[in-house]
Formats: structure tokens, C-alpha cells, sequence
């Protein structure tokens, strides 16, 4: 094994504990804030294994991405809400837990296996040196479609998100609508409650 | 190389209906961006217009089948031009129900028939896609559209429940489906298209049945097959009603054409082992949707069950994998989505005009609005499949497909929970017919003076009257649409190639009904 491939196999293997012990961490801590930034370490070794893959594009795109507007949005979220809560605990919580437990390994236990003892197909393509005229390319060429769809996507989530955040005028005082005047146009999304129906 | 070459490389007329739609939502959006709430005066119907040119549209497209376009990411098969047809058609009627709703919540229509047609348009991709990319693109446009529209109405607290439901349990179930098609990936050793990876798999292994499991774990979500049904009841509740009735009909017209295409595309050398799984997927589909809707007080959770159950059905015709199998699969759905609208309308009006979906409220209707408790009364029965109606053909047509190929269990099954559902339809029925004058409910006693000429209550007709017109008629007159259906299903990869495969393939399966 000369330097390179050892040095290859060293960072893979700390990388990979460094995911594994983070992702643990987010799970099993108690603490969100704690969880939170340990998430934005998983994400960072995640890509520093892509740069071991030869994906410096993906990589940098999971740094920028992840790190810089998910988990940065997580953070402001909890930063935001800012309420100290003691969790009281469920009376049951162990017994939920070790099932989650048990389900887990079993799952990973499985995909172990699966991993194992399936015989993949290697690509026999030698690595591309230009990732990002390869990913170009391919944008706007096989994956032309899904990427002009994403667009589409991207559009609709924008207006929803605006939809969910735009503050509503609750009571207008006439609807502007219709030709006859509708008497209840009360808290807006209400358009049948049985059970305020039955209090009348 | 200018622009018509280029096109006419990729093939892009084939995308010539989804191109309507995508135009259509930017048209609505700029116009309520524009006009403000006086757009809603026209773009609703500019929309169902535009609907129904991009149904049009595929009638040329119908001639000249099997275009293969953007490299091999779409086809444009006539089983996909089935399911686009009907994905526009439901949008269309959920339009048509919308308007007077969304109006009446107080909610922007223009924004909400934006993300609705964006839903619309990731359900007519879903139904040609045929590559892993473009499949998860095409999907999270359409789930995440739906998440979205469930909780449209933001200040109900059961809107709010139902959306985040919906997303939680839709996230993981994407990722569970991303799993599976990048073992796919892996598996095949770097290929993307669905046919290639069929044939790039080498012999069966434990990775094959593991993506198998994880990508009919991912469909069976948008279906709503039983084990992964949990937000059905939920989402049906909290979500405003028109939404209910697309999520219902289009988005499991869009599940379905992606477990055929994916199932009979990627997976032909383990076809033993996904009709097994949806033989049990099927069992349980029909024995707790039916069951379970039987206790239920409110319409829509009641509608919710029921339409697990109805799933269940379809599924019957696609275990068997024959010819007649899938042409029963494709009829039921068509006649589902008339039935299944219809009914909606009718529950979308009278919660309008009374404010409440319980079941126990629809008594004495028949007094005071002949025509919501007729239309109402024929979509259930032909939910139910009682005779006349399209819904009895449907069913009779899936369950002798399934008994020529042997499932008898499945079909005896499909029988007994089809008598169990027509109770509770015909309770509904009853409730609203049999009583007398002074057994009226509340709610039917304040009945408002029926009348069609306030805002948006013409299209609600319009779509009331010709859902039950299709009800009614469909099963009669059912000879164009069986030859369409029956073009359709020659795109089934399996019928195309196989059919003999198939035959002995079922031979096989133990015999369904026991597990």
C-alpha cells in the first residue's frame, strides 16, 4: 500500500467516524442546540468524503448548501423560538426506545448484509478531472428535463412559502367578491366546525 | 443550431400539454401578481380553458405514439397520455369545485390554483417519466405542491396538523424511495433509465429485493396502500375539500401509473415478488379501508377510508398482470375519478352551505335540495358498484379480469368488502332520503334558499351535473372508453413482450387471501 492509498484510507475511516459519532449525537442528545450544530458537522464530513470521491462540485455545494442555509436556518428557527422547555418524561420512554433501538440495527443489520453480499457493478469510466463541465454538460443534455422541472419547483415552493408566512388581513369588512353579500366571512379558513356548530 | 432543430432533437412536442400548464400557472400567477383579487373574476376559468386545450392537445399526440423525448427521460406512450389526460381531468374538476371554497375561506385563489396546477403538472410528468432523476423531481413537485395545498387553510388548526403529517411521514417515505432507486443505481452499475437498468441487473440478489422494498415502500405512500396509510384519515380531515378530492384522485392516478411503469420496467426479473407484495398490499387495503370506514361519523374521513378501500380494488387488477388485469386497472381508475369528484362536489356544497361534513347532519336533505341528495345518492351507490351506475361495471369488469387469472381468493375478498362498503354508502343514502320531515337535521332545517347565481356556486354546478351525468352513463356506454383503455394497456411492458412470461409467472403465486 503505498502513501497515497494509505492516506486515502486514513481519511475515509476518520471521516466516517466523525459522521457516525455526529450523527449519533444529534439523535441521542438531549440538548437541540447541541444537535443542531452537531448536524452541521455531519454535513461537513459528509463532504469531506465527496472530495475523497473526486466530487469537489458536490462537495462544495453541500458546504454551501447545508451547512450555510439549512442548518444556519435551523439554528436562527431554534434561536428564534428561544423556549426553555423541560421535557417531562413520557412513562413508557424506554420501552419506545429500545423498540426504536431494535428497529434501527435490524434495518442496519440488513443493509449490512445487503452491502456485503451484493455483487455491484463497477463503472468502468475512468474519474472525471472537470466535474463541473461534466455536471453542465449532463444538465443540459439528458437531464435536461428534470433540471427545467426543478425550475417549476422551485417557483411553486417560493409562492407557498410566501403563502404560509404573508400575514393576513384577518377581518375584511365587506368581501369584495360576489355579487351577494356572504354574512360569515369570519376567521377565514373555517369553513365548517363541527364542533363550534353544536356549542351554538 | 437554432431553437426548431433543437426542439425537434429533443422531440419537445411530446411535452406539448405540460407546457400548457406550466404557461397556464404563469399566466394566473402574473394576473393575480397584476389584478389583485379581481383576477379571480376569469382566471379560474382561463385555467380549466387551458385544462382542457392541454387535453386536447394530446389527441394529436395520440396518433403518433411511443415518442421516446429528452433522451429517454419521457415517453409519450399512450398508457402515459392515459394518465396525463386523467391527472388534467381531475385538476380540472378540483378547479371547478375550488372556486366557490377557497372564495369562501377567505383564502387567495390565484396562489392556490398556481401551486394546484404545479401539483398537476408533477402528476402528468410522474406518468411519463422513465428515468430515476426526472422520476424524484416529477414526484417532489407534485408531494411537495400537495403539503403545501394541505395547509393552505393556516389558521385551522387541523389544516395545520394534517400538512405537517403529511410532510413528516411524505419526507421520510421520498427518502425511503431515493434509498431505493440509488441501490438501483448502484445495482445496474451506473445507469439511470429505467429500461437500461433492467437490463444491466444482473441475477436476482438481496440488493434487488431491497430496492424493490424501499421503491414500492416510496409508491405506496402516494397510493395510500394500507401499512403506509396513516395520513390518509388525517390529511383528508384537515385539508380544504377540493384539495381532499385531487389528492384522491389525481395524485393516486399518478402513483399508479408510476408503480406500473417502474415496477413493470425496472423490476421484470423479480415480477413474483412485487405482485406478492401487492396481493398483501391489497388484502389489507380493501379488509381496513371498508372496515374501518364503517365507523366513521364524518363525510370526508369516511371518503378517506372508503378510498383506501377503493386502492385495494385497483389493485387487483394490477397483482393479476394480465391484459384484462391492467385494462380493468385503467377503466376503474377513469370511472373512480368521475364518481369520486362528483361525490366530493356534492360534500363541498353542502358543507358550504351548511358548515358541517357530518354524517348525521345529511338527514331529510331530499326535503330541502332534490339535486345535491340525487347526485350525491348515485356517486355513493357507484362507489359502491350498484348496478346501473359505472362504478358496477368497474368493479365487475377488475374482478373477472382477477378470477380468469386465478386470483380467486383476492376476488372473493374484493366481493365481501364491496358488500361491506355498499352499508356504508347506503347508510349515507339513507339518511338523506328515508327521513321524515321532522327527523331533519339542524343543519338541513337552517338550509339555506338553494340558489346558483352567487359567486363561483355556476362552476360547482356545472361540475356537479356533468360528474354525474359521467357516473351514470360511463358503465352504458362504455365501449369508447373500454377501446381506449384497451390501447392504452398495450404499453404495459409486460403485455407488450411477455404475456406468456406472465401466465406461468402467476401460476406460481401461492394462492392469494391467506396471508
Amino acid at each position: 500500500m503505498d502513501l497515497a492509498t494509505l492516506t486515502q484510507t486514513i481519511t475515509f475511516f476518520a471521516l466516517a467516524g466523525a459522521v457516525i459519532v455526529a450523527a449519533l449525537g444529534v439523535v441521542l442528545l438531549n440538548n437541540v442546540v447541541y444537535s443542531a450544530f452537531l448536524l452541521g458537522g455531519v454535513f461537513l464530513s459528509i463532504s469531506g468524503l465527496y472530495i475523497l470521491m473526486n466530487a469537489d462540485f458536490v462537495s462544495a455545494a453541500q458546504i454551501l448548501i447545508y451547512v450555510g442555509a439549512v442548518n444556519v436556518l435551523i439554528l436562527f428557527a431554534i434561536m428564534l423560538v428561544n423556549k426553555r422547555e423541560a421535557y417531562t418524561p413520557v412513562p413508557g420512554r424506554w420501552l419506545r426506545q429500545g423498540g426504536a433501538a431494535v428497529v434501527s440495527l435490524g434495518v442496519f443489520a440488513l443493509l449490512t448484509k445487503m452491502i456485503l453480499q451484493t455483487p455491484w457493478q463497477l463503472s468502468s469510466l475512468p474519474p472525471t478531472t472537470d466535474s463541473i463541465t461534466t455536471i453542465g454538460q449532463h444538465f443540459f443534455s439528458n437531464f435536461l428535463l428534470p433540471f427545467e422541472l426543478a425550475s417549476v419547483l422551485l417557483l411553486m415552493a417560493l409562492i407557498g412559502a410566501v403563502v404560509l408566512a404573508r400575514r393576513e388581513l384577518v377581518l375584511e369588512p365587506e368581501p369584495i367578491l360576489g355579487e351577494e353579500v356572504v354574512p360569515p366571512l369570519e376567521l377565514p379558513e373555517r369553513p365548517r366546525e363541527p364542533v363550534a356548530l353544536s356549542e351554538k | 443550431m437554432d431553437l426548431v432543430t433543437l426542439a425537434g432533437q429533443l422531440n419537445a412536442g411530446t411535452i406539448l400539454p405540460e407546457t400548457i400548464v406550466i404557461v397556464t400557472l404563469l399566466v394566473v400567477l402574473l394576473a393575480d401578481l397584476i389584478q389583485g383579487r379581481q383576477a379571480d373574476r376569469w382566471t379560474p376559468y382561463f385555467a380549466i380553458v387551458a385544462l382542457g386545450g392541454a387535453i386536447a392537445t394530446m389527441i394529436p399526440l395520440w396518433t403518433q405514439p411511443n415518442t421516446v423525448s429528452f433522451f429517454g427521460s419521457f415517453i409519450s406512450d399512450h398508457l402515459s397520455l392515459f394518465f396525463r389526460g386523467l391527472i388534467a381531468l381531475s385538476a380540472l374538476g378540483t378547479i371547478l369545485m375550488s372556486i366557490r371554497y377557497v372564495e369562501q375561506t377567505g383564502s387567495s385563489l390565484g396562489e392556490f390554483m398556481t401551486i394546484l396546477l404545479t401539483a398537476t403538472v408533477g402528476g402528468m410528468f410522474i406518468a411519463g417519466a422513465q428515468e430515476l432523476v426526472f422520476i424524484f423531481v416529477a414526484l417532489e413537485t407534485l408531494s411537495i405542491a400537495s403539503y403545501l395545498l394541505t395547509g393552505y387553510t393556516k389558521r385551522d388548526s387541523r389544516s395545520n396538523e394534517a400538512a405537517l403529517k403529511y410532510l413528516l411521514i411524505g419526507a421520510a417515505s421520498s427518502a425511503i424511495f431515493l434509498y431505493g432507486s440509488s441501490l438501483l443505481y448502484g445495482l445496474s452499475g451506473g445507469h439511470t433509465q429505467l429500461p437500461e437498468i433492467a437490463q444491466a441487473l444482473s441475477a436476482e440478489s438481496l440488493g434487488l429485493v431491497v430496492a424493490l422494498v424501499f421503491v414500492i415502500a416510496g409508491i405506496s405512500f402516494k397510493i395510500s396502500a394500507v401499512p403506509f396509510h396513516q395520513w390518509t384519515p388525517d390529511v383528508y380531515e384537515g385539508a380544504p375539500t377540493p384539495v381532499v378530492a385531487f389528492l384522491s384522485v389525481g395524485s393516486k392516478a399518478a402513483g399508479f401509473a408510476l408503480a406500473i411503469r417502474f415496477l413493470t420496467l425496472a423490476f421484470p426479473s423479480v415480477t413474483d415478488q412485487w405482485q406478492l407484495i401487492f396481493t398483501v398490499l391489497a388484502i389489507l387495503s380493501m379488509i381496513l379501508g371498508n372496515v374501518v370506514a364503517l365507523a366513521q361519523t364524518s363525510m370526508k374521513r369516511m371518503l378517506a377510508y372508503s378510498s383506501i378501500g377503493q386502492a385495494g380494488f385497483v389493485m387487483i387488477g394490477f397483482v393479476v398482470g394480465t391484459e384484462a388485469g391492467y385494462a380493468s386497472m385503467l377503466f376503474y381508475l377513469l370511472v373512480y375519478l368521475f364518481m369520486n369528484l362528483g361525490a366530493f362536489t356534492c360534500v363541498i356544497l353542502f358543507s358550504l352551505r351548511t358548515g358541517t361534513d357530518q354524517i348525521s347532519e345529511y338527514a331529510g336533505l331530499y326535503q330541502k335540495d332534490p339535486l345535491l341528495t340525487l347526485g350525491l345518492s348515485l356517486c355513493l351507490l357507484s362507489l359502491g358498484g350498484i348496478p346501473p351506475l359505472a362504478g358496477f361495471f368497474g368493479k365487475i369488469y377488475l374482478f373477472w379480469a382477477g378470477w380468469q387469472a386465478g386470483a380467486y381468493g383476492l376476488v372473493l375478498l374484493g366481493l365481501l368488502t364491496s358488500v361491506i362498503s355498499i352499508y356504508y354508502y347506503i347508510r349515507v343514502v339513507k339518511m338523506m332520503v328515508v327521513k321524515e320531515p321532522q327527523e331533519m337535521s339542524p343543519a338541513v332545517q337552517n338550509y339555506p334558499e338553494v340558489s346558483w347565481s352567487s359567486f363561483g356556486m355556476r362552476p360547482l354546478q356545472v361540475g356537479l351535473v356533468m360528474t354525474v351525468i359521467a357516473t351514470s352513463l360511463a358503465g352504458i356506454l362504455a365501449n369508447p372508453l373500454f377501446n381506449l383503455v384497451n390501447t392504452a394497456v398495450l404499453d404495459v411492458p409486460q403485455v407488450a413482450h411477455q404475456p406468456t412470461v406472465i401466465e406461468v409467472a402467476y401460476q406460481s403465486l401461492p394462492p392469494p387471501g391467506e396471508s
